[in-house]
């Protein structure tokens, strides 16, 4: 069972929650402030954390800062609609994902399930558990990425995202193929996430040994790993 | 008293300036008149080199003719007329001298014989014909006559234009002085008429303080009492639909709640809402947007945009709605149409008049939607064949809140689409503008600085 944080000043909205998410097979654990929110995601292991940006104490973004430094738990952000800049900080700072709210339960539990799967690690029978592109080699059981044999810290999303361009490595994969593929969703018309997961990467993982882009945008069609 | 210190300003100015203005004439005339009366009476004209003297002898010199033509000019440009008398009182040009005029001559011939008779070298000489008759140059003061001035235009006419000039510029300096605050005034109310309720006018005009000083203090403490009420309202209103979210958020919850416990039994309720608390989200949505907006939180974004895709997008949106009514979409564009700004900002603006355009559209109708124009500038235009809006409400539309037909339309909007596109637009740095068309419906165009500023 999926053991959830969820963090949102709203006590009502979180004891609802927890009923809900509960009947659909999670463990669901509630906090009110952001300080409370930090504390327990560092005591605990939780499977996913989810938090609302606006809360008294530290804001969502800043546990988030907080916690990026410590872990990779994966986080699912709750920003207010027409707060862009909100989430694509969140983005920024490490978040798996965002979702808007107020938002229909439903939606909710696709995305806290699409998050879920891209985190845990594939079945056994994976063909090859090894792909080496470049400097890279990326280990799918243990959902680890190496730079010349040194471990690159990514968040489970960042990993997704980076295993299918490394899968199709020197061929230009479409955003609506990427965003389905590691964010196992649709994207919306202007959602910045996989942008911002792709930024991210670029951050990480530094150029190419030539000093050039290591994963290039390819205007309208999507993003494409360059093979040296 | 001195409260009404435009009233003493005009009242101390007019005074003053006709003061000015008759001292001047005074002080004009008597200088003139004593310089000439000094140039007359002076020491011996002859060794002073008198150039009126001078040039007399000279024309007396070629006889009696040109002396009369030169009398004759002089006549014509001087003021004090100059005659020319012979020892028997008779002018050259027959001019009647006046008692005063004979009274000089009188004085000169009396000097002139003395001075003879004593050998003194004269002070006074004659002008002296080629055949020896002898004529005295006596200026007439007493028949320096207003009718001589207004017949002899040229004689006074630099003088006349200098002052008219120099009565020109101060008059000119006054009336600046006067009307620049209503200037200021004016382009408040305009502002305001428009509004924008930031506009203040009383600190631009420095120390100055009267009547129009006192009416700019009480036009701005109303500006700002308006824009504290308008920014309460929405203020309120912000506020109140961001609370709304709250319960909002828990009814959705709630509703998967029962959902989850008797989906089966009702799940038609359940779906209708769903359905209408989505409407309620997106209505609360709109109104947050807007607001944000309209109290310029939201900056546009600066990415670099391929606007023919975003109005592909937004009608691809669009078409299915538009085809349950039978309507058709046709877009022209270029196929290239680069600039910078807001992709999600401007697919709302598009979109809002799109939906409007349909919303609006007769069954069957047709859209058309045109971009058009260059790197400088782009211009989307979006034509149906609705009833138009009337020319008088062209200005209302874009306030919030406004429909134009104001019973409670359950098709229509809540008139917040045309309010965030001109936010939307006015973000880019660009402008709306509506149009009826000849052919009726109505055309909505959005113009767009292809490399905008960043609205600050």
């Amino acid at each position: 069972m999926s053991k959830l944080l969820i963090a949102d000043d709203d006590v009502e909205l979180c004891a609802l929650l927890r009923t809900y998410l509960g009947a659909e097979g999670f463990d669901v654990h509630t906090v009110h402030d952001g300080l409370q929110a930090l504390e327990r995601a560092m005591a605990e292991t939780f499977d996913l954390v989810i938090l609302d940006i606006m809360m008294p104490g530290q804001d969502g973004l800043e546990v988030l800062k907080q916690l990026r430094r410590r872990q990779l738990t994966p986080v699912l952000m709750l920003t207010a609609r027409g707060e862009d800049s909100d989430s694509i900080t969140g983005l920024e700072l490490g978040a798996d994902d965002y979702l808007a709210k107020p938002c229909n339960p439903q939606v909710l539990v696709a995305r806290i399930r699409a998050i879920l799967r891209r985190a845990e690690p594939p079945a056994e029978s994976v063909p090859s558990s090894q792909l080496s592109v470049g400097d890279l080699s990326l280990n799918r059981q243990s959902r680890k990425l190496y730079k010349n044999s040194a471990p690159v810290e990514l968040t489970s999303t960042e990993f997704s995202v980076i295993e299918v361009l490394l899968r199709e490595a020197g061929a230009v994969v479409s955003k609506d193929q990427l965003s389905r593929a590691a964010l196992g969703r649709e994207l919306g018309r202007y959602d910045r996430a996989l942008d911002m997961h792709i930024s991210n990467l670029r951050h990480k993982l530094g150029p190419l040994a030539d000093g050039s882009e290591r994963i290039v945008t390819v205007r309208g069609s999507g993003y494409q790993y360059v093979i040296e | 008293m001195f409260r009404q210190r435009l009233f003493w300003k005009l009242f101390l100015s007019f005074w003053l300036a006709l003061l000015l203005f008759a001292i001047g004439v005074l002080y004009a005339a008597s200088a003139y008149l004593d310089a000439t009366r000094q140039r007359y009476d002076g020491p011996n004209n002859r060794e002073r080199g008198d150039p009126t003297f001078n040039v007399a002898q000279a024309a007396a010199d070629a006889g009696l003719a040109e002396l009369q033509n030169w009398a004759r000019h002089a006549d014509d440009s001087e003021l004090v007329p100059m005659l020319v008398l012979n020892a028997q009182e008779k002018d050259i040009l027959g001019r009647d001298p006046s008692s005063r005029a004979l009274a000089r001559l009188a004085y000169n011939l009396k000097n002139y014989n003395e001075d003879k008779t004593s050998g003194r070298p004269s002070r006074r000489q004659p002008i002296v014909l080629p055949d020896g008759q002898q004529y005295w140059l006596v200026p007439d003061f007493q028949s320096a006559t207003l009718s001589r001035l207004i017949s002899r235009p040229r004689v006074v006419a630099t003088q006349l234009i200098l002052a008219t000039l120099i009565g020109a510029a101060v008059c000119l300096a006054l009336a600046a002085y006067l009307t620049f605050p209503l200037r200021r005034l004016r382009e408040a109310s305009v502002a305001y008429g428009s509004g924008d309720f930031s506009h203040r006018v009383a600190p631009t005009l420095g120390s100055r303080r009267d009547e129009i000083v006192d009416l700019a203090q009480s036009l701005d403490t109303m500006a700002e009492r308006i824009d504290a009420l308008i920014a309460a309202q929405r203020g309120l209103l912000r506020d109140v639909s961001h609370e709304l979210r709250s319960p909002l958020a828990r009814v959705q919850v709630a509703v998967g709640l029962a959902r989850q416990r008797v989906g089966n039994q009702a799940d038609e309720e359940l779906t209708r809402i769903d359905a209408e608390m989505d409407k309620l989200n997106e209505l609360i949505g709109r109104i947050i947007d807007f607001s944000r907006l309209d109290a310029g939180l939201q900056q546009a974004r600066h990415d670099e945009l391929r606007l023919e895709q975003i109005v592909a997008d937004v009608v691809d949106d669009v078409r299915i709605e538009a085809e349950a009514k039978g309507c058709n979409i046709e877009t022209r564009a270029p196929a290239h149409a680069v600039c910078k700004g807001d992709a999600a900002l401007l697919a709302s603006a598009i979109e809002n008049v799109l939906r409007n355009a349909l919303r609006h559209s007769p069954a069957g109708g047709q859209i058309l939607v045109a971009l058009e124009g260059s790197e400088a500038q782009w211009t989307i235009t979006i034509a149906d064949q609705g009833p138009g809006i009337p020319e008088a409400l062209h200005a209302k539309v874009f306030e919030p809140f406004f429909r134009v037909d104001d019973h409670r339309n359950p098709q229509g909007g809540i008139g917040l689409g045309l309010a965030i596109t001109r936010q939307a637009l006015s973000a880019h740095g660009g402008s709306i503008e509506l149009k009826n068309r000849s052919t009726g419906g109505l055309e909505v165009s959005l113009h767009l600085p292809a490399t905008l500023e960043k609205n600050a």
